[in-house]
């Protein structure tokens, strides 16, 4: 293992060495992430942009009452991208309506449209049935696409709960106060006040007041609403020139085999595995630098990564890993530098557009999508839409990781296998 | 007590793959111990099998048949074990170019398994037995042909192997860097008492420095022994060359050196053909005709007689004492050189 350490750190010091490695890692994937982004739409829906893609849910709200209102409060405050319409609405008509407003029929037709991603309808007598004690249903509607997220529901659910549960918290304390005798309390009656108070808490939140109707939708087409941006650029280039830093591995290998540094390596007590395991640990750890500095500059423009590192992580590894082995795959196939030069610019020009790189694959027709996975920058690109545009978490990002994992597998099976060194 | 045979090479052999399908018999079944603390050289023409012979050796080629053992352990079976007990100086230059010396040091010395203050102390004392304390920190790249050798060089000694092989370590370089190589490998024997595998096809640097030769040709050794024993297989021939510039010799004349003139053993004419490098125009044309004869002084008024006689111009005459060119001649009827 020491060994194969110190090849890996051999290898990026020579890396290092190199004349622009800076500008190929740093300045040109930065410009890019800014061009691309810029031009797929970043900063175009002037106040959001900078925080994020809006969240647009239609609302009606048929008791607008104080309560009503109250429990929308409690929902905004969950997302700082929802956008409430019609009642949010701003000059920039974030919400689409053209000046109108909408009834329900209008409503459905939006959110089949994917104008909003879902629809929530507070029925008339809300807060009468709230004060009380009485069910209420709150309707959630949503479009049974990926892109009407999960994490809508949750968030009106989790309001749903915690609104129930404060006017629980308040009526019960509203009661005991009422039924207070004036005077101070002797040890029994407060023993005796608390299992009063005990026993009421417990009589109304087993009639919780809110039960939450979740109506899917039809599918549509899927949305594209809020896929432009950095969100899209960030991840894409960055990819990409993950693509750009691992690659030249290939490159690499042939000019060690031309100057016979990697002859001696073999003439030396070391193992094929340690060193090509210190090759290709280099070359891995120069791609995950290369996420981690496009990434954190992402961060700077606004572009946040969704709520699961671990699963954000994974797909950073994984994809670095399976290029990887491609590299390694490749580099057993090919005869000299200028061929491996050119042939990995090329493989990255094609797999990077191709995988949705420079533009978001929702935006391609089904059968370029299709085609689009044979690239495993789709598959990562999936994954990274899913965390950043759609709150998804390792569960939903799995199946993309396993293509990922098992691609990895495979190039790495027929690199280990085919490899010469002499 | 450790054995006496540092290596030993049974019925080596390699076969290689040629482009168009047909079998490439590099080495075919070579066969050689090498004692300890010698300097034991390879001697042959370019293609004979020499670098073929020692990328087996060290683990660097698989061998088609046979095998090699160095201190004892198989290069094919225990091959971490070997190549820890050899030191390595290829024929061509394997350095990182854009690191420095110092770096390149430390990185192999690291892949022999030096660490921490014995990789820095025996950097040091390469760096100062290679003579180049004043450049250590300068990139590869930017050192002569002769410097860069002196560090493949001192690669090969960062780990104190019992065993360095040197493929032709002075092809390319100039005659004051190449004395100073020979120098090098006299010092490895005498001073750190390692043991050698030298390789060259320049019979007067093998002839100078080894304690035991074996000339190697089309993959197969040929004659193995000290200088005095190989010399004793010609018989104390002279070697007379006559340069003849564009003369064409026939065979006739040949053949009438050797009938006519007693002690003549071997007569040959080669043509060594110089061209303009751009335009492949012949530039020069250099005949020789190289005679082994016992007591060549004595052979060569005749010999010149008679060529005068066939109106062959003699340009220049040279007698030489027997040495390994001869003992070449005398083997393959070629010369060494190509
Ligand atoms: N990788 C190879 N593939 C095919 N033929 C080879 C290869 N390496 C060497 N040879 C051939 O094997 C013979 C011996 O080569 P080599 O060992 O390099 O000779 P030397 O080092 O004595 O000059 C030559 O004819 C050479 O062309
Ligand atoms: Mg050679």
């Amino acid at each position: 293992m020491r060994k194969i350490i110190d090849i890996a750190i051999n290898d990026l010091r020579i890396v290092f060495r190199e004349r622009g490695i800076w500008i190929n890692l740093l300045v040109i994937p930065i410009i890019l992430s800014v061009v691309i982004g810029l031009a797929n739409g970043a900063g175009a829906s002037s106040d959001t942009a900078s925080t994020g893609p809006s969240i647009l849910i239609d609302v009606i709200d048929e008791d607008s009452s104080p309560l009503s209102g109250q429990f929308l409060d409690e929902l905004r405050a969950a997302n700082a991208n929802f956008v409430l319409c019609p009642l949010d609405n701003n000059n920039g008509d974030v919400c689409q309506l053209g000046g109108n407003t909408f009834d329900a029929a209008q409503a459905e037709t939006r959110l089949r449209e994917q104008t909003s991603l879902a629809l929530l309808e507070l029925p008339a007598g809300f807060s009468a049935a709230l004060e009380s004690g009485t069910n209420v249903s709150i309707v959630y509607r949503s479009n049974e696409e990926a892109t009407a997220p999960s994490y809508i529901l949750q968030a009106v659910q989790a309001t749903v709960q915690r609104f129930g549960a404060s006017i629980v918290a308040g009526r019960v304390g509203g009661q005991v106060v009422a039924d207070l005798p004036g005077t101070a309390l002797g040890d029994a009656e407060r023993a005796q006040l608390v299992a009063d108070i005990r026993q009421r808490a417990q009589t109304i939140l087993n009639d919780q007041p809110s039960v939450v109707n979740a109506v899917i939708g039809t599918p549509q087409e899927a949305a594209t609403a809020n896929d432009g941006g950095f969100n899209q650029s960030v991840p894409g280039i960055a990819t990409m020139y993950v693509m750009f830093a691992i690659f030249p591995a290939a490159v690499a290998l042939m000019t060690e085999r031309k100057q016979g540094t990697l002859q001696r390596l073999v003439t030396l007590p070391l193992t094929r595995a340690q060193i090509l395991g210190g090759k290709m640990l280099a070359r891995f750890l120069l791609g995950m630098l290369q996420y981690a500095i496009v990434f954190v500059f992402g961060y700077f423009l606004g572009v946040r990564y969704g709520s699961d590192p671990v699963a954000l992580g994974l797909t950073m590894v994984l994809f670095a890993l399976c290029i990887t082995a491609l590299t390694l795959a490749l580099s057993t196939l090919l005869k000299n530098e200028n061929q491996a030069g050119a042939i990995t610019l090329l493989l990255t020009l094609t797999l990077a557009p191709l995988g949705g790189a420079w533009w978001p694959l929702e935006v391609v027709p089904d059968w370029m999508r299709t085609i689009g996975h044979i690239s495993p920058v789709a598959w990562a690109m999936d994954s990274y839409s899913s965390l950043i545009f759609h709150g998804g978490g390792l569960a939903d990002v799995l199946p993309y990781l396993g293509v990922l994992a098992a691609l990895t597998i495979v190039f790495f099976l027929f690199g280990v296998i085919r490899f010469r060194i002499e | 007590m450790q054995s006496q045979v540092m290596v030993e090479v049974r019925d080596l052999a390699k076969t290689f793959k040629g482009k168009n399908g047909d079998d490439i018999q590099a080495v075919k079944g070579v066969q050689l111990d090498i004692r300890r603390g010698e300097i034991y050289s390879l001697l042959g023409p370019n293609g004979a099998g020499k670098t073929t012979t020692i990328s087996m050796i060290s683990g660097l080629l698989a061998p088609t048949r046979g095998d090699a053992r160095i201190g004892g352990h198989s290069i094919t079976r225990e091959p971490l074990q070997a190549k820890q007990l050899l030191g390595v100086v290829p024929q061509e230059i394997a350095l990182y170019p854009t690191l420095s010396a110092r770096q390149n040091l430390d990185f192999f010395g690291k892949m022999y398994g030096l660490t921490g203050t014995e990789l820095s102390r025996r950097v040091d004392e390469i760096v100062d037995f290679i003579d180049l304390r004043e450049r250590q920190n300068d990139r590869i790249e930017t050192f002569s042909g002769g410097m860069k050798r002196r560090v493949n060089i001192g690669v090969g000694l960062l780990h104190k192997p019992q065993l360095i092989y040197m493929d032709e370590p002075t092809v390319g370089i100039d005659p004051q860097n190449r004395r100073r190589v020979l120098d090098t490998v006299q010092r490895l024997q005498q001073e750190m008492g390692m043991t050698v595998l030298y390789t060259s096809h320049l019979m007067e640097e093998v002839q100078e420095i080894s304690d035991r030769i074996a000339i190697i040709d089309h993959g197969e050794i040929i004659a193995e022994g000290t200088l005095g024993e190989l010399i004793q297989q010609i018989g104390e021939e002279d070697r007379l060359t006559f340069k003849v510039g564009t003369q064409s010799v026939p065979d006739a004349l040949l053949a009438q050196f050797k009938q006519e003139v007693e002690g003549v053993t071997s007569a040959v004419y080669e043509r060594h053909d110089v061209t303009n490098g751009e335009s492949e125009t012949l530039a020069q044309v250099d005949g020789i005709v190289t005679i082994m004869a016992k007591r060549g002084r004595k052979a060569l008024p005749d010999l010149l007689r008679i060529a005068d006689d066939a109106e062959l111009d003699v340009l220049s005459v040279e007698v030489r004492e027997p040495d390994l060119e001869g003992v070449f001649l005398h083997l393959t009827g070629r010369a060494l050189r190509d």
